[in-house]
């Protein structure tokens, strides 16, 4: 092996401290958080190596290092490490750094992961949805709907929705596509890299929906069940909002009529419509994924460390998000004016922070895990 | 005053029921001890108001206890006459054979026959006490150490001088910017304590501080050392009881680790250098002056390394560390690589560590150094092999600090060999390293000899602080690495080992380990024949010679081993309770059954110090041993004179098994050399041996330890089988 000139970058140090891995120096390289990790590779097993890389600076060796990705924080590491040094927090920590790195523009990045401009970042939102309404006169006289019960669409119509969340989601998507692009090429710098991508892809996707990984966590294996339920919600949401295109779109443009049952272009749509039952189910599944997520952190905290702040924002937005969501469809019902209408505001100013600052966020841990799993599939790293 | 002796048999511990007692007690009155009792439990004050009885009515003068070991009850048997002589009866005999057995009973009558026969022997032993004797300690050293010594001395109230060779107080510790925390939460660096000693140690009208001087001569002995200090070009005479060694060490000569370029690059420099960069300020690169923003600390330079110092120096870890933190509190954006072997830091200086390791600006690596070239700018490329990073890495680095080792500033002279050694000889007892030092005037030597790296030798395990020189303790540094703490602890116990030997030397009685025994050697001078043997042999150095070469013995040097006694061919050399001729008359003494009686005899000559507390121990751990051994103990067992094994073997004893503490390297014998000089002894018994036709094995020597009592009775067995094999001795009547 050539002799390899190391220059520590210092301020890369200061910044993993900085990020929530502030236990990072007291590691002595013990070793004993590669032994009890579930799910390292045998061959060249994390975390001891990057607990090294870290403490020297070593940014280069990390950044690009789809170990760090691998990494599931179990928290086994961190319960068992003898001198305190948190290697899954660490980890996570170099993820964000990692997230922080690759997301473009560089400055959303910083901003996201700082707490100091939490308020510019929801100011945005705010005053979009503010501007829209206030355009629209809705601050004193909301239009009802025909049966006289409120009407969200009423209060801010769909296209107006539409055009700021499809921009919102068009800028995530990009800035993912350019930050993604950039890993998989410094990942695979110098490598010779064989086989089919798509294999490792499938392979991965199947992993994924499958959970398997963290079943092999010790410490905090209840975060299965709670990741879970949260991953599943997520996808019937997704379903949900799809299948709510369909039935405006298809009734406006393609004329389609409701059924008794499929409620096409009647928003808002009965409960028993099978679409209301699934985004329904899904926001339930999603409230109680997150209150175990939350239980977990908390029961934990001790052995697994307390989590970043960087990992609470993204709880506290999934959450109110939830909960909002929940509260506009009650309110609504009960016909709470004008609480219905702010909770409703309140939720669609979280959902734009959720898509638009996606690759600056924990949700990034979204793609960039999955790429890298898909990465260390590809290059044999892992089977 | 004429001996009355009695005997008193005591009964109680199993021995009542496991022996005769009627049978001892007629040896006894064989033996023709006027008054023979027995007592069913002695060491109780019945038992000890029974014997005061007979002293008052009787005129018992000399009383001989059969009972427990002499390690035991000791202070109940104290009964205000110096002759009282024990016998083994409890550990040694019923503990350790089987009860009512006629084997056992010859044992233990063997041993009320020996103990007679010593009490017949012995005189009472009168302390030697010395003329004008002086209660001043001398402390050569004014580091941390000797500073430290003076100032307890003097708090304990004896006169001080105090010898520095340089021109102030302080040492090494003078020289630092900074020392490692000694405080909770062990984290910050503390403003050095030496001058606030200096301060004490300059204003205590008790000490007197002799600075720019040197000890030219130390004449004498303890209590009465007549010390030559130097000073100015002037000469000036003191005296002293007893002397504190605190001169400390020098750093290990870097430029002699070539790889690692000191000497040769500007910018490489040793810690001891970087005490000198930060106490003029600021840590500046000596090629260019300019701040160091990127530092690479080289731990066990030249240490724990055969090429070099073999040691580990035990405060350099922590120094770089604290080092590393002048650079860090110097410039937050520097960087401080550290690379060790293992880092070792014990004790508090763990939660210094921790917080240093928690510094981001501290990169740390075990590795090993392999070399060091010069860079762009002056800068230095550090490469390093097998590091936690990576198989291979280097730095780069604008400053470079080694850890280099302390040296003993008694390693530094000439090597001389002991008196009476040639090169080459399986034995060399000690290193003698001439350093104008001490300048003791002993016939062995000037300095205090030592074993290894110029360090004093003293025995590590049971009183590290003694020295081969009764009186003479050395501390801090000089004595083993240490820190600044230890140092200072080491320094209050030597400064006491110093009062100590000064008080027990002003009362006529040893020091350590037969602290409070007052006899001393005798010499009858006429027949000696200058031979220098016991002047040679003397662990202590305790016998000098006049021109003619007669020894000149000092009572108050000597610790009463007696391996003098073993080491005289002519045996001129005898204490009043210990002799040639005692010990000669109980080995000549032991009844030897017939050779048809099937009852083989082997003398075991057990070292007092260990080998005979492991026969004790084995006793009390009821292990059960050979009944055809007869113990007599020995102070040391290399004062086994050679005569004995004639005594022993011409009387028919089969065999002789000298049970003494292990020698060589790690030696445990109490009086350094004793063990070994007794195995060489051996070694030339055996032409004796082939000229009476016996065969050379049927004398022979075993180590054992005090713990390893559990050998005992195998070692014995294995003995005795041997002699087996020999076949009775032909001697026997």
């Amino acid at each position: 092996m050539p002799e390899q000139l190391i220059k520590p970058d210092l301020n890369f140090v200061k910044d993993i401290i900085a990020s929530g891995g502030e236990s990072l120096k007291k590691c002595y390289q013990c070793s004993t958080c590669t032994v009890v990790c579930g799910v390292t590779p045998d061959e060249k097993p994390f975390p001891r190596k990057e607990m090294m890389y870290a403490q020297w600076g070593m940014k280069d060796k990390l950044i690009s290092n789809p170990d760090v990705w691998l990494c599931h924080q179990c928290s086994d590491c961190t319960a068992y490490c003898p001198r305190g040094a948190k290697p899954g927090e660490v980890l996570g920590a170099i993820r964000k750094m990692a997230i922080k790195n690759y997301s473009a523009p560089s400055a959303l990045a910083n901003m996201t992961a700082d707490p100091k401009y939490l308020i510019l970042l929801f100011a945005l939102p705010v005053l979009i949805f503010l501007g829209i309404i206030g355009s629209l006169g809705h601050f004193s006289d909301i239009p009802r709907g025909e049966d006289g019960g409120i009407v969200y669409s009423h209060f801010i119509p769909v296209p107006y929705i539409d055009t700021v969340f499809i921009l919102a989601s068009a800028f995530a998507v990009i800035s993912f596509f350019m930050g993604i692009k950039k890993y998989w090429a410094d990942m695979s710098a110098g490598m010779q890299l064989k086989g089919n991508v798509m294999d490792s892809l499938k392979a991965t996707i199947v992993d994924i929906l499958s959970h398997d990984r963290f079943q092999k966590c010790n410490v905090t294996k209840d975060r299965s069940t709670a990741h879970m339920l949260v991953f599943y919600a997520f996808i019937g949401l997704a379903v949900t909002t799809g299948w709510g295109v369909l039935y405006l779109y298809g009734h406006e443009i393609f004329g389609i009529q409701g059924t008794s049952l499929f409620h096409f272009g009647e928003t808002p749509y009965p409960l028993y419509d099978p679409m209301k039952i699934v985004g329904n189910a899904s926001a339930f599944a999603l409230l109680l994924g997150m209150l175990f997520v939350t239980a977990n952190r908390m029961k934990n905290a001790e052995k697994a460390g307390s989590g970043s702040y960087f990992d609470w924002l993204f709880i506290v937005v999934i959450f109110t998000i939830v909960v909002t969501g929940i509260l506009s469809e009650v309110l609504r019902l009960a016909d709470v004016d004008p609480i219905a209408y702010i909770v409703y505001f309140i939720h669609l100013v979280f959902i734009f922070f959720l898509f638009a600052y996606a690759p600056f966020s924990k949700m990034a841990h979204m793609v960039y895990r999955a790429t890298a799993m898909v990465f260390a599939r590809h290059a044999q790293r892992e089977g | 005053m004429d001996k009355k002796i009695g005997v008193y048999i005591c009964t109680d511990c199993e021995i009542g029921k496991a022996l005769d007692i009627e049978g001892l007690k007629k040896v006894a009155v064989k033996m023709k001890a006027p008054v023979v009792k027995e007592h069913p439990s002695l060491c109780l004050k019945e038992g000890v108001d029974f014997i005061k009885n007979d002293m008052a009515a009787e005129g018992v003068n000399a009383v001989i206890i059969a009972a427990c070991s002499p390690r035991v009850n000791y202070d109940t048997f104290d009964l205000g006459i110096p002759l009282v002589e024990r016998v083994n009866l409890r550990e040694q005999v019923v503990w350790t054979h089987k009860p009512n057995d006629e084997d056992t009973q010859m044992m233990a009558e063997d041993y009320v026959r020996m103990g007679i026969l010593k009490m017949n022997k012995i005189e009472a032993p009168e302390p030697y006490k010395v003329e004008d004797l002086s209660r001043n300690v001398l402390v050569v050293g004014g580091g941390i150490a000797g500073i430290t010594a003076a100032n307890q001395a003097a708090k304990a109230g004896y006169d001080v001088f105090l010898v520095e060779k340089s021109d102030s107080l302080g040492g090494w510790m003078s020289n630092i910017y900074k020392q490692a925390p000694t405080k909770p939460p062990y984290e910050n660096l503390e403003e050095p304590e030496i001058s606030d000693l200096i301060k004490e140690v300059r204003q205590n009208p008790k000490v007197k501080i002799f600075t720019s001087a040197q000890v030219e001569k130390i004449d004498g002995a303890p209590g009465i050392y007549n010390v030559t200090v130097k000073q100015n070009g002037n000469s000036e005479t003191l005296r002293a009881g007893a002397v504190v060694e605190a001169v400390g060490t020098v750093p290990y000569d870097a430029t002699k680790i070539d790889h690692l370029g000191f000497g040769k690059y500007p910018n490489v420099i040793t810690n001891y250098m970087m005490e000198g960069l930060a106490l003029k300020g600021a840590i500046l690169r000596p090629s260019d002056g300019k701040p160091a923003k990127s530092v690479a600390f080289i731990q066990c330079a030249g240490q724990r390394d055969e090429n070099h110092l073999p040691y580990c120096s035990a405060t350099c870890c922590v120094e770089s560390l604290k080092q590393a933190k002048y650079v860090r509190n110097q410039d937050p954006d520097a960087k401080v690589f550290i690379f060790y072997k293992d880092m070792r830091t014990p004790g508090h200086y763990e939660y210094f560590y921790k917080s240093m390791q928690n510094d981001p600006g501290v990169f740390l690596t075990k590795g090993e150094v392999k070399g060091i070239t010069e860079g762009d700018n002056q800068n230095l490329i550090v490469s390093v092999e097998n590091t936690l990073v990576g198989e291979k890495i280097s730095v780069d680095a604008d400053l470079v600090v080694l850890a280099t080792g302390m040296v003993p500033v008694t390693g530094l002279g000439e090597e001389i060999l002991p008196p009476g050694v040639k090169p080459g000889d399986e034995f060399i007892p000690y290193v003698m390293i001439e350093t104008n030092t001490l300048n003791l005037g002993y016939r062995q030597g000037g300095e205090l000899p030592s074993l290894a790296q110029g360090y004093p030798d003293s025995n590590f395990i049971c009183f590290p602080y003694e020295t081969r020189r009764t009186g003479v303790y050395s501390a801090g540094t000089v004595r083993a690495p240490m820190d600044i703490t230890s140092s200072k602890e080491d320094a209050t116990g030597a400064a006491l080992k110093a009062i100590q030997c000064i008080e027990l030397t002003s009362r006529g009685e040893a020091v350590h380990p037969r602290v409070g025994d007052i006899s001393y050697a005798d010499f009858f001078m006429q027949k000696c024949t200058q031979c220098k043997r016991c002047t040679e042999e003397c662990p202590f150095g305790a016998i000098n010679e006049d021109e003619k070469a007669n020894p000149l013995y000092n009572p108050t040097r000597c610790r009463r081993c007696a391996v003098c006694l073993g080491a005289c061919p002519e045996r001129i050399i005898s204490f009043k309770n210990y002799s040639v001729d005692m010990i000669g008359n109980m080995v000549k003494n032991i009844e030897v059954p017939g050779e048809e009686d099937e009852k083989p005899r082997a003398i075991v000559f057990a070292c007092e110090n260990d080998a005979y507390p492991a026969l004790d121990m084995a006793g009390i751990n009821r292990l059960q041993f050979n009944p055809f051994v007869r113990v007599v103990p020995l102070r040391c067992i290399g004062s086994m004179n050679l005569v004995w094994v004639a005594d022993a073997l011409s009387k028919g004893i089969d065999g002789v098994l000298l049970m003494g503490c292990q020698y060589g390297e790690d030696y445990q014998c109490h009086m350094a050399t004793g063990s070994h000089l007794a195995k060489i002894r051996l070694s030339k018994v055996a032409e004796t041996l082939d000229r009476l036709k016996l065969e050379s094995g049927r004398v022979q020597m075993t180590q054992v330890s005090i713990s390893e009592y559990h050998k005992i009775p195998q070692i014995l067995d294995e003995f005795l089988q041997k002699l087996e094999g020999f076949g009775p001795n032909p001697y026997k009547m």
